[in-house]
Formats: C-alpha cells, sequence, structure tokens
C-alpha cells in the first residue's frame, strides 16, 4: 500500500494506490495524521489506484472528515471504482463525502 | 283516563261499603222493630175492630130495643082500649110517628074479633118517604092470619123477630123493601090470644144504619139470621136473598163455612180468612136474644195500612238517608283520595321517563300524606340515581371504547402473520390468543435475527387493563433486550431487573424465552416460573425438562439458569400459558397436563407436527372440555417447529490463522480462491473478501485481547443453495451480533467511528450467526448462491 500526498496551494492530493486492507490501514495511519494538518483546507482523496478499502480504512477516511468538519475544511473522494463505491453506499458515506469522478 | 277511572271507582266501592253497612244495619233494625210492632199493631187493629162491632151490636141492640119499647107501650094501650076499634089506626099510626126509623106497624086481630067490622081487621100503617099511611089492611086478597108475622107469635106465645120477608099486599099499601118484623101477641084480660101487633124495619135502613159504622175505609158489617141469611150487607142484592154459605156452594171454602157455623152458633171472636180476593179479618158477636150474629169485616189492608205507611216511611227515609250517606261518602272518599289520584297521575308522568315531574310535598299526617311524601322522596332519589347512573354509562361506554382500542393495541403487538417465514425452509411457527376479558395478561412473541430465532411466552399475574400494561412492557422489554443479546438467562436477567425496579403493585411475570439457531438446531432456553413446554417429535411426545427459577418482577439480581438442547429435524415445541392447562369446565374441573400431552401423543402417533395442527388440535381439545363455562383465564399457544434438513454439502475448506493482523493478506487469498472455486463474481469475491477479514480482524481485536495468542479457524463450506463461512476462535466470548447498528443517515459529526466492520458483514451477507459453544466462539457468516 503506498501514499503519495502531494500539497499544492491550499489544496492537498492524497493518492491512495493498493489495497487498504486492516494490516494497511495501520500502516498507512501515519500518513493520514499528516493528512489531518491540512484539514482545514481542501484534501483530496485520490482513489483512481484504490483497489479494496476495509473498515479500518474506512475509519481513516471518517477521522479525516470529522477533522476537516472541525476545521472548516473539505474532504474530496475523487475516482473510486464500482466495488469501493458500493462499500459507500453500504455505510452511508457517500454522503458524507464530496465523490469526484 | 284508565288511572281516574279507577280512583273513582275506589271511593265509590268504599262508600258502597260504607252504605251497604249501615243499610244492613238499620234494616235489620227496622225488620226486628216492625216484626215486633206489627203484632202489636194487629192487636190494637183487632181491639179497635171489635170495640166498634161491639158499637154496632149496641146500636142494633137500641134499634131492636127501641122496637119492642114501643111495640109494648102500644101493646099496653091496645088492650085498654079493645072496644075502641078505630083507636087501633091511631096507635098504629102513633108508633110511626114517634119512631120515624120504623118502616111500618100493623095491630091485626083474630077473624071477626070485632063482630062489626067483619072477618079482617088489621090497622096498618107505613112510612112512605116520611108520609105516614094507614089502612085497615085484611082483605079476601090479603089473608094475614097465615102470614108469618101473625102465626109465630100467635103460635110461640111470645114476641119474636120475623126472618126477614117482602111485606106485599095486592090491595093495601106496601114497601118495596125486605122488611123484618117484631111481632107480639095480645093477649085479652083473660090470656086468650086475640091478636098480633107487628112492627117493621126496612132491612135496608138497618143495614144502611149499621154500615156506617166504618171504623176502616174498606171495612163493612154484615149481620146474618138464624138460617145464616143475610140481614146486613153492603151489597143488599144479597139481603134475604143469600146465605153466608151461598158462595160455598160454588167454591167450597172451609173458612167461610166455619165462620158462618161459628156465627150461627152464636160464638164471639175473629177469624182471618180470604174473602173476594182480599185478606180479611172478620169478627163477629151475637146479636142479644135474637138469634142474629153482627160480623165486621176488616182487610188486612186497612188494618195494616197504618203499619204500612209507616213501613214505608221509614223506607223511604232509609233510602234517602242511604242514597245521601253514599253522595257524601262519595264526596267526601274522592276528596280524600284526591292526593293519590294526583300521585297516580304523576307517576304515570314519572314512568313515561319525564324524571322532573314536580311532586309538591303534603302536609298532611295521615297515610296519603307519608305516601305522598315517600313517592316525593324516590323520585328525588330516583332522578339522582338516575343521573349516576347515566354519568357511570358514559364512563363506561367510554371505557369500553377505550378497552377495545386498547385490546386492539395490544392484538397488533402480538405476531399476526402466519405463516410468518414463509420463504425459509427450517422453522414454522404458529401461535394465537385468546384474552379472557377485553384485555389479558398473556404474551407471546418471536422473531428472527444473525439466524436465530428468538421466542417468548408469558403470563402476567392477574387479568385485564393492569395485565395488560405490563404485558406491554414485558413485550417491548424483550424485543429490546433481544436485539442485542442472544442469551435468554441474560434477557430474562435483564428483563427481571427493569420489571422487579419498583415494582410497587408487585405484578410478575411467568416467562419462558428461547432461543433456537436455526443452522444447527441448537436451543438454548431459559424459564421463569413458567410452565414447561411440551416437545413432540420423531421420538415421542413429552415435557421439556425445566428449571423452575422465579417468575420475573418478584426479586431483583436472580441469576436465571440456563439450560439447552438440540431440536431434531421436525421437532415441534409447544409452549402454553396456564389458560390451556387450567382451563375449567362447569364442573370446576380442570383440564391439566395429563389432557395436554394426552393431545401431544395423539398427534404425535399420527406424525404431525405441524404447528397449526398442533395449536388448532389443543384449542378444539380444550374448547370441548370446558363446554359452555366461561373462559376462566387467557388462553395463549404458541409452536414452533423446526424443519432444517442438512443438505448434502458441495464444497469444504478451512484456514486456520493466529490472531495477527499480518496473516490477513493470507485470509484475502483464501477467500479469492475458495470465491473462484464457487464461481463468485469479481464484485462478490472483494464483498466476501471485506466481509470475513472484518469478522476475522474482529476476533483478533476482542477475543484476543492484546499481547494473547491464539489461532482462528475459517471453515468454508457450500452446498447447493448456500455457502457458510465458519469462524471459530477459542477466545473469551465475543458476540459481535449483539452490537448496536451504526446509523449510516447521521452527519459526520455525531457519526461514531466504530461499528462500521459488523454493519458491512451484515450488509453484506445473508445471515449471520454466533454462538457460543465449549469454550469457543462461533460465528456463522451464510452467502446464498445465486442460481
Amino acid at each position: 500500500m503506498e501514499v503519495k500526498i502531494n500539497t499544492k496551494d491550499s489544496i492537498t492530493t492524497a493518492q491512495l494506490i493498493g489495497r487498504l486492507d486492516t494490516p494497511a490501514s495501520q500502516e498507512i495511519s501515519g500518513d493520514f495524521e499528516n493528512l489531518n494538518q491540512y484539514a482545514a483546507g481542501t484534501v483530496i482523496l485520490d482513489c483512481t489506484e484504490l483497489e479494496y478499502i476495509s473498515s479500518s480504512g474506512l475509519r481513516l477516511f471518517l477521522s479525516l472528515r470529522k477533522a476537516a468538519a472541525s476545521k472548516g475544511g473539505k474532504v474530496i473522494v475523487k475516482s473510486i471504482n464500482k466495488d469501493i463505491r458500493s462499500v459507500f453506499m453500504m455505510t452511508g458515506f457517500l454522503n458524507l463525502f464530496e465523490i469526484q469522478d | 283516563m284508565k288511572k281516574e277511572k279507577k280512583q273513582r271507582s275506589l271511593s265509590t266501592r268504599l262508600s258502597l261499603w260504607a252504605v251497604l253497612f249501615a243499610g244492613v244495619i238499620f234494616l235489620a233494625a227496622i225488620g226486628v222493630f216492625f216484626n215486633e210492632s206489627r203484632v202489636a199493631v194487629q192487636r190494637a187493629a183487632i181491639d179497635n175492630a171489635m170495640h166498634q162491632l161491639d158499637n154496632t151490636v149496641l146500636r142494633v141492640d137500641n134499634i131492636l130495643e127501641q122496637v119492642k119499647v114501643a111495640t109494648d107501650n102500644t101493646d099496653w094501650l091496645i088492650t085498654r082500649h079493645l072496644d075502641a076499634p078505630d083507636s087501633m089506626f091511631v096507635y098504629s099510626r102513633r108508633i110511626l110517628q114517634n119512631n120515624p126509623n120504623l118502616n111500618g106497624c100493623s095491630i091485626s086481630f083474630e077473624p071477626f074479633f070485632f063482630k062489626d067490622r067483619g072477618l079482617y081487621f088489621s090497622a096498618y100503617s107505613l112510612n112512605d118517604d116520611g108520609e105516614i099511611k094507614t089502612t085497615q089492611e085484611g082483605n079476601e086478597h090479603y089473608q094475614y092470619f097465615s102470614m108469618d108475622w101473625y102465626q109465630l107469635p100467635k103460635l110461640l106465645g111470645h114476641p119474636c123477630w120475623t126472618e126477614p120477608f117482602l111485606d106485599y099486599n095486592p090491595e093495601g099499601f106496601t114497601s118495596n123493601d125486605m122488611i123484618i118484623s117484631y111481632c107480639k101477641p095480645i093477649n085479652d084480660r083473660d090470656g086468650e090470644f086475640i091478636g098480633t101487633i107487628s112492627v117493621d124495619l126496612s132491612l135496608e135502613w138497618l143495614s144502611q144504619t149499621i154500615s156506617a159504622v166504618k171504623p176502616y175505609p174498606n171495612s163493612y158489617t154484615i149481620m146474618i139470621g138464624k138460617g145464616g141469611t143475610f140481614f146486613v150487607h153492603p151489597d143488599t142484592t144479597k139481603l134475604f136473598y143469600q146465605t153466608i154459605f151461598t158462595q160455598t156452594m160454588l167454591e167450597p171454602d172451609t173458612a167461610i163455612t166455619a165462620l158462618g157455623h161459628a156465627m150461627q152458633a152464636g160464638e164471639q171472636g175473629f177469624r182471618e180468612l180470604e174473602l173476594n180476593g182480599q185478606n180479611c179479618y172478620v169478627l163477629y158477636k151475637p146479636l142479644g136474644d135474637t138469634g142474629w150474629s153482627v160480623g165486621l169485616v176488616c182487610t188486612t189492608q186497612d188494618i195494616f195500612s197504618g203499619y204500612y205507611r209507616l213501613i214505608n216511611t221509614m223506607i223511604g227515609i232509609l233510602v234517602v238517608g242511604l242514597l245521601l250517606m253514599l253522595m257524601s261518602f262519595s264526596s267526601i272518599f274522592t276528596k280524600q283520595l284526591e292526593p293519590l289520584e294526583e300521585l297516580a297521575w304523576q307517576a304515570e308522568t314519572i314512568a313515561s321517563g319525564r324524571f322532573d315531574e314536580d311532586i309538591t310535598e303534603s302536609d298532611r299526617n295521615d297515610e296519603i300524606g307519608k305516601l305522598t311524601n315517600s313517592f316525593r322522596h324516590m323520585q328525588q332519589s330516583l332522578v339522582q340515581q338516575m343521573d349516576e347512573l347515566k354519568q357511570i354509562n358514559e364512563q363506561k361506554g367510554r371505557i369500553e371504547g377505550e378497552l377495545k382500542i386498547a385490546r386492539d393495541i395490544q392484538m397488533a403487538m402480538l405476531p399476526k402473520i402466519f405463516p410468518p417465514y414463509p420463504e425459509r425452509t427450517d422453522i414454522d411457527v404458529f401461535g394465537q390468543l385468546t384474552p379472557a376479558k377485553e384485555v389479558g395478561g398473556d404474551l407471546f412473541d418471536f422473531y428472527i435475527r444473525d439466524e436465530k430465532l428468538f421466542f417468548c411466552i408469558g403470563d402476567v399475574s392477574g387479568k385485564g387493563i393492569p395485565a395488560s400494561l405490563y404485558m406491554v412492557v414485558t413485550k417491548a422489554l424483550f424485543r429490546t433486550v433481544s436485539s442485542h443479546e442472544a442469551s435468554p438467562e441474560k434477557i430474562i436477567y435483564a428483563l427481571n431487573e427493569v420489571l422487579s425496579q419498583d415494582n410497587d403493585s408487585n405484578m410478575f411475570v411467568t416467562f419462558f424465552a428461547g432461543v433456537l439457531d436455526l443452522p444447527t438446531g441448537r436451543l438454548h432456553y431459559c424459564n421463569a416460573g413458567h410452565d414447561a413446554p411440551v416437545l413432540i417429535g420423531h421420538t415421542g411426545a413429552g415435557m421439556l425438562p425445566v428449571d423452575s427459577n422465579l417468575p420475573i418482577g418478584v426479586m431483583p439480581g436472580w441469576k436465571f439458569s440456563r439450560q439447552e438442547t438440540l431440536m431434531d429435524p421436525d421437532t415441534t415445541i409447544f409452549l402454553y400459558t396456564d389458560g390451556l392447562n387450567e382451563a375449567e369446565n362447569i364442573n370446576h374441573q380442570q383440564f391439566e397436563m395429563t389432557r395436554v400431552i394426552e393431545v401431544a401423543r395423539g398427534l404425535q402417533q399420527k406424525e404431525e407436527f405441524k404447528p397449526t395442527v398442533i395449536v388448532k388440535q389443543m384449542m378444539e381439545s380444550v374448547r370441548k372440555f370446558v363446554g359452555e363455562a366461561d373462559q376462566s383465564d387467557d388462553l395463549t399457544m404458541l409452536a414452533l417447529q423446526y424443519t432444517k434438513h442438512q443438505e448434502d454439502l458441495t464444497y469444504q475448506r478451512s484456514l486456520t490463522l493466529t490472531n495477527d493482523l499480518k496473516r490477513v493478506p493470507r485470509l484475502n487469498s483464501f477467500i479469492d480462491e475458495v470465491c473462484e472455486a464457487n464461481g463468485f463474481d469479481m464484485a462478490t469475491t472483494m464483498q466476501i473478501n471485506l466481509a470475513i477479514e472484518e469478522a476475522v480482524v474482529n476476533v483478533m481485536n476482542y477475543a484476543y485481547p492484546e499481547g494473547t495468542k491464539g489461532d482462528i479457524t475459517i471453515e468454508t463450506k457450500a452446498n447447493k443453495s448456500e455457502m457458510s463461512f465458519i469462524i471459530s476462535d477459542t477466545g473469551k466470548p465475543f458476540d459481535p451480533t449483539a452490537k448496536a447498528e451504526v446509523d449510516i443517515t447521521l452527519s459526520a459529526e455525531d457519526r461514531s467511528i466504530g461499528g462500521l466492520g459488523i454493519h458491512l458483514i451484515r450488509q453484506i451477507m445473508d445471515h449471520i450467526n454466533y454462538e457460543r459453544v465449549d469454550g469457543h466462539n462461533i460465528l456463522t457468516l451464510i452467502k446464498k448462491l445465486s442460481k
């Protein structure tokens, strides 16, 4: 699992690559803590190359979303595939995040 | 109108009775009085009549005496002047002049007594209506020597009275009257008979004279001669021609005959007999030495006329008096009963529904006053009672309406769609509740969560509204607690903790809760003082062994024991409340468990285990037993049949992992392989991966606390219809299904960070089922295979 964080102006883009299963979530929890710093601005989670997400991954997303909400920023989830979209749907995440194709 | 008529008749009747009573008394008194007085009146009347008769006799005697005296005086003169034949005319004339009552007088001599006068010499004077005519009467046509009046004294030698006769002289003076004559022989100084002096009395005159005496208006006097000939009679045609016996010749009358004989015999007295159709008294008395008899005939009517008049007057006074009495009594009674009439009218009005009819208070102290005031009091009470009754009825109506709603609500709370799980092949359920009153205290419930059938049956102490309230709370609590607790003893414990707190009304519930694990048929149950259920299956029918424990609500903190059994396929568990085994017939005999078991055995022998059949058969039997008797208690029955038959496995694999998160990729690849082998598409494979990963990570995180080691086995099985993933571990008890559901509709701020894993599992899998068996957590996840 690999996370590429790229900040430009007030927009921070995190590119998530690979399977975000439970061990991977633990792996990248540090990266998400970093991302929380940018939560006042706009954080784009680029999921173009995200293959899989488990509940622990979803929790990372939700923590970030809560930080953004408290700081007045926003989180955009970009380009999720069909399988992950169905997971988003099952968990109500589609309503929590701004989804971009 | 009817009422008035009745009223009037009462006063009339009272008056009539009073008058009748008085009338009877008066009549009795008058009757006695008149009966006594009649005798006196009769005696007085007869005395009076007899007195009159005496007077009459005296009068006749006087007349006769007068005749005698006149005759004697003349006789004396005649015998001194026999030398002067012409003086005889003077004497005969003088007698008539001195006695105007006399009809005639003849002084007659023997043939040739006066030689110069020839054969006949009879100086005769006749009183012809006051004019006295005198003549010499004897001649060849009137040979007086042969007449009675001449012969009788000559033959007898002393004076006598003749019988009546008609003096007829074809050439001399003659009277047309019947006469009687007093005739006396004239003797010379030597005592030789020389002639007769005869004085005539008109019989009619005598009769009139005597008849003038009338003691009573219709009375009359009769006189008869020696032969019974009428000398005196008001009917002058009878004089001389008829005797007292004449009438009896035609119609024999012993009374008249006896009277005639008595009078002839010269007796004195009176007789009561019928004459000419009238009741008469005949008083009779002989007339001196004449041999005649005088009779006074008085009609009874005359004698008693005064008496009868008195009776009539008395009766008249009595009738008028009684009528007046009747009228005044009637008037008085009517007046006295007037308040009653008014009361009756008011009662009628009240009876017609007008309860506000005003009844004035009576100031009378008598029975009517008391009745009126009692009635008034009754009416007031009635109005009051009616008002209360109306209020009560309104309240009752409202309560009844509310009870009906309550019943509807209560019934709506019970499962009522049967069969409840038509799509399922592993379970069949049927239940019904028949409350004894509008609302009842029985309850039952069942539902499936995570491939477990939760069911319960309970009976709240008492009946009616209090029981129903407790029932509602109990049922709601069962649902709430069992939504995150799959152990029946814990569910009951939780219920007991809540319901025994502040249980001031000391209500309690006997309760049985069961949790049937549908994939395995394992039944966990806990009994809180309820009747033991009946099991009916292929192997037999009998009671399920239960610990009795305590009913819910009795003692907080009570530890309820759990029991378990394995349900064989097709076996039915039959639950009921005591409304079944304690159902009473009219002889107060109970249905009892023996009959329940009997019915169950009967069904078992027929291999009939279907819940609907069992419940209906049980219902039919108990109804038949109870018969006409009222249902004494709520009756609830619930039957659950486990119908799962294990299908042949088509696929089986397992994987055992240590509790290390790093082992997750190994799990993912295993799942990928399984899914591929069973033909799942990529998307489904990913979802199953996600579900299994979440389940396994949960075990790693919670069943094995940090630092502890343990294995996790993932066993996959597939048959034709479904695929099961059985995740088991030996860690501490952990039931992920007991976790509360996350609310995915909340905003990011409000959402909890946890609970997503189990939520995803539920979303992805068709069934989830947790069991703790023999120190193992066993979580079964089932995904149906699409055909």
